[in-house]
């Protein structure tokens, strides 16, 4: 359960206070499907980085499964970003010059998590996502649609509640994107929150609930006609 | 996280940029590598020179000189000395004493032909060359006969025969001193490359105390050289006799016991060369701080390269003690590394060294075991801070730095 109480962000910009959040009222149950779409720059990818605990809200409160968490150390933070959260971005974050089963094992690697069992878990999931035979590429040797799955299973390994996608198809052409998709709807139906914030109305369209931002706004909540 | 995954981490990343990190390495490098072979010519130095002034008297040998020749310089002949045969006939009655020799030294002038030099000439009995330090390397030794039928024979050092004869047969040939003819019989090197053959030259003369004490009647003996029996105290017995030479002497300072001389200035020299080799140590430790500058310059470099890397990291749960120790395990290998390789290279040079010059360089275990703690310190404290500008990126910030 994540719950957001008016959440601000501002920047400041030389001696400008720039709101890039104003007021943010966000509640996600477990095991929905959310997607987020709004203009460019409306605050999105803030947003989800507030969600991810890579960032702090300027004011308000954030609670994941019922405490705040603004007050917590650093180091509880990562444990909760490895162990609870898993992310994809658009430009997938593979580590360069590590191979493909490399970068799945890397959250494992930070959660102690013993050699053989990382690599036959890595395995596994590269399997989930039909990228096993890719194992020991590097993400230079991988086609965008196939560094994306590369990122989801690793935004898997440890196994997460939460999955928070920014424009995980926004570089993918249109049928890589629906895979990419599928895969997302797949892990939605076996249970994981799943948050989606997209530019592509189809994508928005497997959502159970379509939150619309503007201007650092959550203006509007649509549930699509027909979910999936 | 623990250890060996840091290493395998550390090790991938350095391997993906190998010229970068081996240039890196090369600074601690040659920095390690220059200090130890610097303590290792110095140590090396050191032996030598004490060796060569106190090892000149076997442990069984006695050397008592008159005061008169621990003056700087050589004696000139004629210049009087005062060892004569009441003091022999003293210094043979203690218990203890096996033989006593006089041997000659001092500086005079040969000829061959044209051709002349300034020598110093050594005399003394047939086995002068075990008391003078020299080997036989053509021809031989002039033997107890020559002593006692007062031989005009010469044995001449390898460089004299050089000055004198080139590359011709020097045996045979007739040299002169002061105008005797003598025979050339040997020609000698000395025991070993040492300083002491520096500092007295190397153009050597040795003749038989006997033909000296012909060609120059004004000489005496400028060393008694005492060999002492088989489990007798030597110091002891070298006090008694330089006592009882003194007393006889009518003064309490007119011979002295040169094997403790030696011993103090081999002191002396030891404390001289370790400062030395201590200032030279600290200018090769600039050279080390040059390379530990270098790491630093290259974490930062690396450091700001991989700025999303690290915000990925982040992303997938590293901790900020997961970041820094990233950084400081990666610096710590590249200086370790250099460290490794730097005492290998010390190690070869001061064999190199010993092979080549006879100077018995060595690097103690103690000194390599340092400079191996030394270097992978350099890593902690050249990496600390490109490590901690790691950590303490914001996340957001290196996620979207490009
Ligand atoms: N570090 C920063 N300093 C100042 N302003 C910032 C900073 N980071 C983001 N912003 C501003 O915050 C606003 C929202 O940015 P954000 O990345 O959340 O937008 P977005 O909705 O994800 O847009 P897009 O759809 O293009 O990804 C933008 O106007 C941006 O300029
Ligand atoms: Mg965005």
């Amino acid at each position: 359960m994540i719950r957001l109480v008016g959440v601000t962000k501002s920047y400041t910009v030389g001696d400008q206070l720039v709101p890039v959040l104003k007021g943010i009222h966000l509640e996600v149950h477990p095991g929905e499907f959310v997607a987020v779409m709004g203009p460019s720059g409306s605050g999105k990818s803030t947003l989800m980085h507030i969600l991810g605990l890579l960032d702090r809200p300027t004011s308000g409160d954030y609670e994941l499964n019922g405490a705040s968490v603004l007050h917590l150390p650093s180091n509880e933070l990562a444990r909760l970003r490895n162990q609870h959260i898993g992310f994809v971005f658009q430009n997938f974050h593979l580590i360069p010059r590590m191979s493909a089963v490399r970068n799945v094992e890397l959250p494992m690697v930070y959660a102690g998590v013993p050699r053989s069992k990382r690599r036959a878990r890595a395995m596994e999931l590269l399997e989930m996502v039909g990228m096993a035979n890719r194992a020991h590429h590097l993400p230079n040797e991988l086609s965008g649609g196939q560094r994306q799955r590369v990122a989801i299973a690793r935004a898997l390994a440890n196994d997460p509640a939460v999955l928070l996608a920014d424009e995980p198809t926004g570089a993918l052409d249109q049928q890589t994107g629906g895979e990419i998709l599928r895969i997302l709807q797949d892990l939605h139906a076996d249970g994981r929150t799943v948050m989606v914030i997209t530019h592509d109305p189809r994508v928005a369209r497997a959502g159970q609930r379509i939150l619309h931002m503007v201007d650092g706004e959550i203006v509007r909540e649509e549930v699509p006609d027909e979910p999936r | 996280m623990n250890l060996d995954e840091m290493l395998r981490m550390a090790l991938a990343s350095l391997a993906a940029n190998k010229t970068r990190a081996f240039l890196t390495m090369l600074g601690i490098w040659i920095g390690v590598a220059s200090i130890l072979a610097i303590v290792a010519i110095g140590n090396g130095g050191k032996a030598l020179v004490i060796g060569e002034i106190s090892g000149g008297n076997q442990s069984n040998v006695i050397q008592i000189v008159p005061r008169e020749l621990v003056a700087p310089g050589l004696p000139q002949p004629g210049q009087v000395l005062s060892i004569d045969d009441s003091d022999l006939a003293i210094t043979a009655s203690f218990s203890g004493v096996e033989s006593v020799n006089e041997t000659f030294y001092g500086t005079a002038v040969v000829q061959s032909g044209d051709k002349s030099d300034n020598v110093t000439l050594f005399a003394g009995p047939a086995d002068l060359d075990r008391l003078a330090r020299f080997v036989v390397v053509r021809g031989h030794m002039f033997t107890a006969e020559d002593v006692l039928s007062h031989g005009n024979v010469a044995v001449i050092s390898q460089s004299l025969a050089n000055k004198l004869f080139g590359s011709g047969n020097p045996l045979g040939a007739i040299i002169t001193l002061s105008g005797v003819p003598l025979e050339v019989i040997g020609v000698a090197q000395p025991e070993q490359a040492s300083l002491y053959s520096l500092v007295m030259g190397s153009d050597n003369l040795y003749i038989p105390d006997t033909t000296c004490e012909d060609i120059f009647p004004n000489w005496t003996a400028s060393e008694m050289d005492v060999v002492v029996q088989p489990g007798v105290d030597v110091q002891s017995l070298a006090n008694r006799i330089v006592l009882a030479l003194n007393i006889h002497a009518g003064d309490p300072t007119a011979f002295i016991d040169s094997s403790g001389l030696a011993a103090s200035v081999a002191a002396l020299v030891g404390k001289v060369t370790t400062i030395l080799t201590a200032v030279i140590g600290a200018v090769a430790g600039i050279a080390l701080l040059v390379g530990g500058v270098g790491v630093m310059n290259i974490m930062l470099v690396s450091v700001t390269e991989r700025t999303q890397e690290i915000g990925i990291r982040v992303s997938l749960g590293a901790r900020k003690r997961d970041i820094v120790l990233q950084f400081l395990v990666e610096s710590m290998v590249i200086t370790s590394m250099g460290g490794v390789a730097g005492i290998a290279t010390g190690v070869v040079v001061s064999a190199a060294l010993r092979a080549l010059t006879g100077i018995p360089a060595f690097v103690p275990w103690t000194v390599g075991a340092l400079a191996f703690v030394f270097s992978a310190a350099i890593g902690v404290v050249c990496g600390l801070y490109p490590a901690a500008k790691a950590a303490n990126l914001h996340p957001v910030d290196a996620l979207r730095y490009e």
